[in-house]
């Protein structure tokens, strides 16, 4: 006797692939009355599943193109930008580098120029002592013009015998 | 006649800057991941929302695309992705409100062909509220594959493959979830056999 399979068998089929069901498939070759009840099910599952985008008029994809568009070009445009605002921040980073260095190379050289110039200088430096001197000599308020007149009274009292002086 | 250029050579384009060539990727493909996008959140704004979201995350990634599968199974994965994570978002909001079912919606008598019988029409809203009721007993991912299986008819290979499962978990999945929704349809074919031939209706 033909055992005849029930909807849920069917259901199962239909879900699980009917090429995969042999035996229900096999039979449904041979059995009319299986055969539609599962042409039934499937074509009501089918219209249960249908969705509305089949329906969906032109315009639907078009503004969904569009949107689409729209968002790409505000991402790369906003990617842009972000470029943009990169390379103004790395510039003004380079730039305050660029600053920092030339300031520490401007007060460097000064100390350096210092040196050197102290070093250029250096024969100069070397003949202050005797330039110095004359100024030193020239200022010995002994030696200057003005106590001239009393050079003799100087060598008297210099003339003094040491042993007197004391 | 020229033939229609590849899917390859509109993205080796797309990348070169050529962004006409994108706007055909996307009317090549903007249906499909509609649908799959529709199938699983049931919803046609979302859809939307994620369909776009879709093409605008391939752009941005397109210098990634290694070309291991089809674009079109690189995209659906996406659109999938990005559908999950919205019915992951829902359920984690269902937590905040009274409705435990996450995504239950009020089934809107729209009919599904243009044929003149109302009756016909009527039983097919009751049949997708009747699955719409069993899928929310089933778990997030038995509900994801049933969707892909039943809205999208896709094959459990090609399921499998968009979720980087292996055939025989899908096939376990799906088995697990076409009983649940077999117990909810039994329940709603007893009441509607109250009072048609059990024959005519599912």
């Amino acid at each position: 006797m033909k055992t005849h399979f029930s909807e849920a068998d069917l259901l199962e089929t239909y879900y699980m692939q009917p090429g995969e069901s042999m035996p229900v498939m096999m039979h449904l070759a041979s059995c009319e009355m299986c055969a539609a009840r599962y042409d039934a099910l499937e074509r009501k599952l089918r219209e249960s599943a249908a969705c509305s985008s089949h329906e969906k008029p032109e315009t639907f994809w078009t503004r969904q193109r569009l949107m689409i568009q729209r968002r790409i070009d505000n991402g790369r445009e906003r990617t842009t930008q972000r470029g943009h605002a990169l390379r103004v921040a790395a510039a003004a980073v380079l730039a305050f580098f660029l600053g920092s260095v030339f300031t520490l190379k401007t007060t460097e050289p000064k100390q350096e120029t210092s040196v050197a110039a102290s070093s250029k200088h250096a024969p100069v430096a070397q003949q202050a002592p005797a330039a110095a001197d004359e100024l030193q000599q020239s200022h010995d308020p002994w030696q200057s013009d003005q106590l001239s007149d009393f050079h003799s009274v100087v060598e008297w009292e210099s003339w003094v015998d040491e042993g007197k002086k004391l | 006649m020229q033939d229609a250029p590849s899917d390859r050579d509109l993205i080796i384009r797309t990348l070169g800057g050529d962004g006409a060539a994108y706007g055909l990727i996307v009317e090549r493909f903007q249906r499909k991941i509609y649908r799959v996008a529709y199938a699983i959140v049931r919803d046609e704004v979302e859809a939307d929302t994620i369909t776009q979201d879709t093409f605008v995350q391939a752009y941005t990634h397109l210098a990634k695309f290694q070309g291991r599968s089809e674009f079109e199974t690189w995209l659906t994965r996406i659109a999938i992705n990005r559908s999950r994570d919205l019915l992951r978002r829902r359920k984690f909001f269902s937590l905040f409100t009274r409705n435990t079912d996450d995504d239950s919606e009020e089934i809107a008598f729209d009919p599904v062909d243009e044929r003149p019988d109302p009756e016909r029409e009527t039983m097919s809203v009751q049949l997708r509220g009747a699955i719409t009721r069993a899928e929310s007993g089933l778990s997030a991912q038995q509900k994801l594959i049933f969707r892909l299986r039943h809205y999208e008819n896709l094959s459990l290979e090609e399921i499998a493959d968009h979720l980087g499962l292996r055939a025989g978990t899908v096939r376990a999945h799906l088995f697990r979830a076409v009983h649940k929704v077999r117990k909810e349809l039994a329940g709603w074919r007893n009441q509607r056999g109250q009072g048609s031939d059990d024959e005519n209706t599912l």
